[in-house]
């Protein structure tokens, strides 16, 4: 059966790539993404599912989706745009780091270095796509009632859930409060924790319009690369030339 | 400066440090939790006050510039004060950005993985030549009077004094020749280097992409002569009310309404061709500064306070060290405001798509006002300059009435 039906679903097909791109030796393999815009429905599920496989606090978000309305009424129209850090080749961020705490990794993802980071946060006045937040330590359950005994207080709820590390980079982090990531810049990374088990990012995977597509951009057989071949595609601010490995399908 | 008027500017400073106390226990318990700036505005009001900060330390390197670069003679008497005042500018500044930091115990980064193109590196680097060239510098200027002071039977602290002049009792002619030697040398060095050391932090603004109002080729004119202005607003105070010698204020007084003309210049030319550009966000964070809900801070506090009247008393009555005092005073405290419209307004105006409005949560807006605490806290590090300050005037031989003969310019 070829594997290039029509109605395979893309998750399928992304999922094939992913594996064939493990399989790679890790420098050899440049991940990439492609945002098609008409297939956005502005659901937001990428934007959850993110803040909830990466654990992220109140104010920090990697994925935010931006909701255009176009026209005057009654000639309207609206466009849903997801904004992920667009994992620049040539990284402003980087840059301006001081310390060497971010930096572009052999797969061209732009990854953190939270123990290394001073929390300057020079790097997020410098991205021209505001993708970075600073985790400035706030908890969801800061304002909650903590009664021993009586109710199931602050303390008990955070550690039920926030106060548990993620597995960003798949690091053995400590429990919530207890120093980095708090302090530090934080950023889209392209979900590297999960692809090194074999699962493609969080936002791929929760896109019900199929309108994220990740993989292995230097695979010619992949399907972003193929879509990085439509005539349709534009980066976001190329002008700047920072050579985004975000692309969309205006 | 008057034994009353030290100990109400004494007084002054420890309520400073008090009422900021409450701050500083916020920031240092309960960390960034309670601060106003987010994710889309990261920097305020303390990056604000370190760029003052910073700026300050121009009051020095003008009074080495005219003393050793250009041998004016009559500025030697105020090169330990002005240097003294240098680097408590430089301690204040390296606290209140430290606790700006999200991380300030990992400052040592900056020694075991630096980046050197990072320009916040560079900044870092020329700040601590600063701390290495003007510390021996004010060392080897004073260590003839701290091993006279060590001596002195009937004066209090002999063992402070003993301490700083290393043990050292005698004082030779050798010992003043060479000492002219290594303050004169460090002077020289300190030209170059200074001259760079303050166009460093503007490069860190020019080097963000994007940023029309910051990308801009005058930008590091712009803080050159705003570091200026202020640290010359600064050494006129000083001069002023420590050596009130119509030689010393009424040049300092002059160059300082150069230096505030000339400022005031070229934020005009920033503003009208800015405003020219017709990009959206340049014209947004002007238009933030000149008619924005702030637009007070600009024309009252900096034209009007810190501009317009500086102005009229350093023309009308130029040879009154009072008013020239006055002048300089009002440039020196309104100058966080010049500082605060340099970083705020272009991080507020930044085209976000709307996206705080998708994603909301106070720290992913772009609305920023400092909020108590951040005064606070900026209030105990501008208190706590002044309280060393003023007890280093004391304690220590900088102020012109415990120096004065040496001929360490020569």
């Amino acid at each position: 059966m070829s594997n290039r039906m029509p109605a395979e679903d893309p998750l399928i097909r992304m999922q094939r790539d992913l594996k064939r791109a493990l399989a790679k030796k890790p420098g050899d393999v440049k991940w990439g993404m492609v945002i098609d815009i008409a297939r956005c429905i502005g659901c937001h599920a990428c934007t959850i599912a993110c803040v909830a496989e990466n654990k992220l606090p109140p104010g920090v978000v990697y994925r935010v989706v931006v909701e255009q309305e176009i026209g005057q009424y009654p000639h309207v129209s609206r466009r849903f745009i997801p904004r992920p850090c667009v994992q620049c080749q040539k990284p402003p961020c980087v840059r301006v780091c001081p310390v060497t705490a971010t930096y572009k990794n052999e797969q061209g993802v732009v990854v953190m270095n939270y123990p290394r980071c001073i929390g300057c946060r020079y790097c997020m006045g410098a991205c021209p796509y505001t993708a970075r937040c600073s985790d400035f330590g706030d908890w969801y359950t800061s304002n909650t009632p903590e009664l021993p005994g009586k109710v199931v207080g602050r303390t008990a709820t955070a550690k039920g859930y926030e106060a548990r590390p993620a597995a960003e980079y798949g690091e053995d982090w400590p429990e919530r409060g207890h120093g980095s990531p708090v302090g530090n810049a934080r950023k889209c990374h392209f979900c590297l924790h999960r692809l090194a088990v074999g699962m493609l990012p969080a936002c791929v995977t929760s896109c019900v319009g199929r309108a994220t597509i990740f993989g292995d951009r230097t695979d010619r057989e992949s399907l972003v690369f193929e879509m990085i071949g439509s005539p349709r595609v534009t980066r976001w601010k190329e002008e700047l030339g920072t050579q985004p490995a975000v692309y969309y399908l205006a | 400066m008057r034994e009353n008027s030290f100990r109400i500017l004494l007084g002054l400073g420890v309520a400073g440090l008090i009422a900021g106390s409450l701050g500083m226990g916020v920031r240092l318990i309960l960390g960034h939790v309670p601060m106003a700036y987010g994710s889309y505005v990261p920097w305020g009001l303390w990056v604000a006050f370190d760029l003052l900060f910073l700026g300050l330390t121009a009051g020095a390197y003008i009074i080495v510039v005219l003393t050793y670069g250009f041998g004016l003679k009559q500025f030697e008497s105020l090169v330990p004060l002005s240097v003294f005042s240098l680097l408590v500018s430089l301690l204040c500044e390296g606290i209140i950005i430290s606790l700006d930091l999200g991380h300030p115990l990992r400052v040592y980064r900056f020694l075991v993985t630096p980046s050197f193109s990072s320009m916040l590196t560079w900044l870092v680097v020329f700040i601590v030549a600063m701390w290495l060239i003007f510390i021996p510098f004010l060392y080897f200027l004073l260590r003839e009077k701290l091993v006279l002071w060590s001596r002195d039977p009937g004066r209090k602290g002999r063992k402070i004094y003993k301490a700083l002049a290393l043990g050292r009792t005698e004082y030779s002619d050798a010992d003043r020749e060479r000492d002219r030697k290594i303050v004169r040398l460090l002077a020289l060095v300190s030209i170059p280097v200074g001259f760079v050391f303050f166009a460093v932090p503007s490069a860190m603004f020019t080097d963000m992409l994007g940023r029309p109002h910051w990308s801009s080729a005058i930008l590091p004119i712009s803080y050159m002569f705003a570091s200026y202005l202020s640290g010359c607003a600064l050494v006129t105070l000083l001069a002023s009310v420590y050596h009130p010698q119509e030689a010393v204020f009424g040049f300092l007084g002059r160059l300082l309404r150069g230096f505030l003309i000339l400022f005031l210049l070229i934020e005009f030319i920033q503003i009208f061709f800015g405003y020219r550009t017709d990009n959206p966000v340049a014209v947004a964070a002007l238009s933030l500064i000149t008619k924005g809900p702030n637009a007070w801070i600009f024309w009252g506090v900096h034209l009007l306070l810190g501009s317009i009247v500086p102005l009229y008393l350093l023309t009308a009555r130029p040879r009154d060290a009072r008013a020239v005092a006055w002048a300089g005073f009002l440039i020196v405290i309104t100058f966080v405001a010049v500082r605060y419209n340099a970083v705020v307004p272009e991080l507020m105006a930044y085209d976000l798509e709307k996206r705080d409005l998708f994603f909301i949560h106070r720290r992913l807006s772009q609305a920023y006002v400092p909020n108590l605490y951040e005064w606070l806290v900026s209030l105990w590090v501008v208190s706590l300059g002044i309280v060393v300050f003023l007890l280093g005037t004391r304690w220590l031989p900088v102020t012109p009435a415990e120096k004065g003969g040496e001929q360490h310019a020569s």
